[in-house]
């Protein structure tokens, strides 16, 4: 293995590790809607049986309000397509569990392509591994 | 791919199905004993009598409605049944919420909501014709229609003249760079000559990411150092293309957000340097209806002859596929759909339908 080939599986290396880090980011980006969606899940259900209706409203930057909910049956709910439409809590929830169920498996897929990626960055290694021990062999030997 | 949008039009096609057959069986009933049909005709006379003195908007209104009479005579005389507006009305609305729940952009839900009322409503149907039928058609056309025709880019090649100057813009980390490599490759199986230009000169590394793929695939590969001009790097690209008869230019650039006034200026001067043939917006279908979004923005700044979505793989609602032709106006022209240079495909509507609608009509 020559010099240049050396050079090269280390590219290759590099270009699969920042595809590596896309992906990484994007399983970031799901599991942080999974946990929103399932903290609305959980805010949901609660507001049910709360029972003057009063809640935490976060309003950032940390702070957060004592709030009571008018309507706790219904919803105003994303749907997808900057579309909001107003649903009965029940409907949401079974939305976003949905949602949730979505994300999980889109993140499965996104896991499993990070896997893979990591197996091929490991393939290069060794072979960058043995190409180095290859050369350090010849240059002893040229010793 | 687009596995959950699958799912979901698999549902609305029978709720659509079944809310027709569900009109239709009280109907057979009365069909079946021969005095029936003569009943319905008496409460049939009370709307022929109102129309007379109702306002000419109503009239048009009461055009557009399938009639009761017309109902009972085509069902006896003809052996056949009309679907009425009505009778869909609640699935229709299912579809739509089913639709826009996939990331459908709004006008492009409107369009195939309107598309499969025109295939349905109206309609006439022979007695034991199969519901489903009717419906896997309308919704087919309805999907056709606002999907458009696709892109046939080696067709496209063909008939122009060479070399054909192909510019890739969009924004960052949707896989531009790869989107080249894989269409270089693709081109090639094609045939045809192509030459990589490396007008990513911003991002770190993108001149070596460009040059990998481009040795891999055995394409020769115009590149200038890291921050150069990326408008000189192109026409120089151009410049080797002409002399060495090569068929097609890739001029691959660094991505950039649409709001972005003095990286839309650069891109500008580029187009005015090298004066491509066809400038392509690349981003990722995972992105849903941003995508969709960004690419308006982009065809109204720069323009843009087609699209091309990555990513399509890990997409399983298909809003921003389903929708990005028919809001901007613009062609599909490939899915990215996988790591390796053969995962690109050329978007075919009429196979995304059928794969859509697996195992109707």
């Amino acid at each position: 293995m020559d010099q240049r080939e050396l050079m090269m599986l280390q590219q290759y290396l590099q270009e699969y590790g920042q595809q590596a880090e896309i992906f990484v980011q994007q399983l970031q980006l799901l599991e942080n809607g999974r946990m929103e969606a399932l903290a609305a899940i959980e805010s949901l259900q609660e507001m049910l049986t709360s029972d003057d209706g009063t809640v935490l409203l976060q309003i950032g930057g940390g702070a957060s309000v004592r709030a009571k909910v008018v309507e706790p049956e219904k919803v105003l709910l994303a749907i997808g397509a900057e579309v909001i439409v107003e649903r009965s809590n029940k409907d949401a929830v079974e939305f976003l569990q949905e949602r949730v169920m979505e994300m999980e498996a889109s993140a499965k897929k996104v896991a499993e392509t990070i896997d893979k990626l990591r197996a091929q960055m490991n393939e290069i290694n060794k072979r960058i591994e043995s190409g180095y021990q290859q050369a350090m062999a010849v240059e002893q030997g040229q010793d | 791919m687009f596995g959950g949008l699958r799912e979901k039009l698999q549902a609305a096609r029978n709720r659509l199905g079944s809310s027709i057959q569900a009109v239709v069986k009280p109907a057979d009933g009365t069909e079946k004993g021969n005095g029936a049909p003569e009943p319905p005709a008496v409460p049939a006379a009370a709307p022929e009598a109102a129309p007379a003195p109702v306002p000419e908007a109503t009239l048009a209104e009461e055009h557009k409605k399938v009639r009761f009479v017309d109902k009972v005579k085509t069902l006896i005389i003809d052996r056949e049944l009309i679907v009425s507006e009505k009778d869909v009305a609640d699935a229709l609305s299912d579809l739509e919420i089913t639709l826009l729940e996939c990331d459908v952009a709004l006008p492009a839900t409107d369009a195939i909501i309107g598309q499969v009322r025109k295939g349905l409503v109206g309609k006439h149907r022979k007695i034991g014709e199969s519901v489903d039928t009717l419906v896997v058609n309308a919704l087919k056309t309805a999907l056709l229609e606002v999907l458009g025709n696709g892109f046939d880019l080696a067709e496209y090649i063909r008939e122009h003249d060479r070399p054909v100057k192909i510019l890739f813009t969009g924004v960052n980390g949707t896989g531009k760079t790869t989107t080249v490599a894989k269409i270089g490759f693709f081109l090639k199986k094609q045939g045809f000559s192509v030459v990589i230009g490396a007008g990513d000169t911003y991002r770190a590394g993108a001149i070596e990411q460009i040059g990998v793929h481009a040795e891999r695939l055995g394409i020769k590969i115009i590149q200038h150092q890291e921050g150069a001009d990326p408008s000189a790097v192109l026409f120089d690209t151009v410049q080797y293309a002409s002399s060495h008869k090569i068929d097609v230019v890739l001029a691959d650039t660094a991505g950039r957000f649409h709001n972005k006034a003095n990286l839309m200026n650069q891109l500008d001067k580029i187009k005015r340097v090298m004066k491509p043939d066809l400038v392509i917006y690349v981003d990722e279908a995972v992105a849903g209806n941003d995508a969709v979004t960004r690419a308006f923005e982009f065809d109204k700044t720069v323009g843009a002859d087609a699209v091309v979505l990555t990513k399509a793989d890990m997409d399983s609602r298909g809003g921003a596929a389903i929708s990005i032709a028919h809001t901007i106006g613009k062609p599909l022209m490939f899915l990215g759909v996988g790591q390796a240079y053969e995962d690109i495909m050329p978007f075919e509507p009429a196979k995304v339908v059928d794969e859509l609608l697996d195992g109707g009509a």
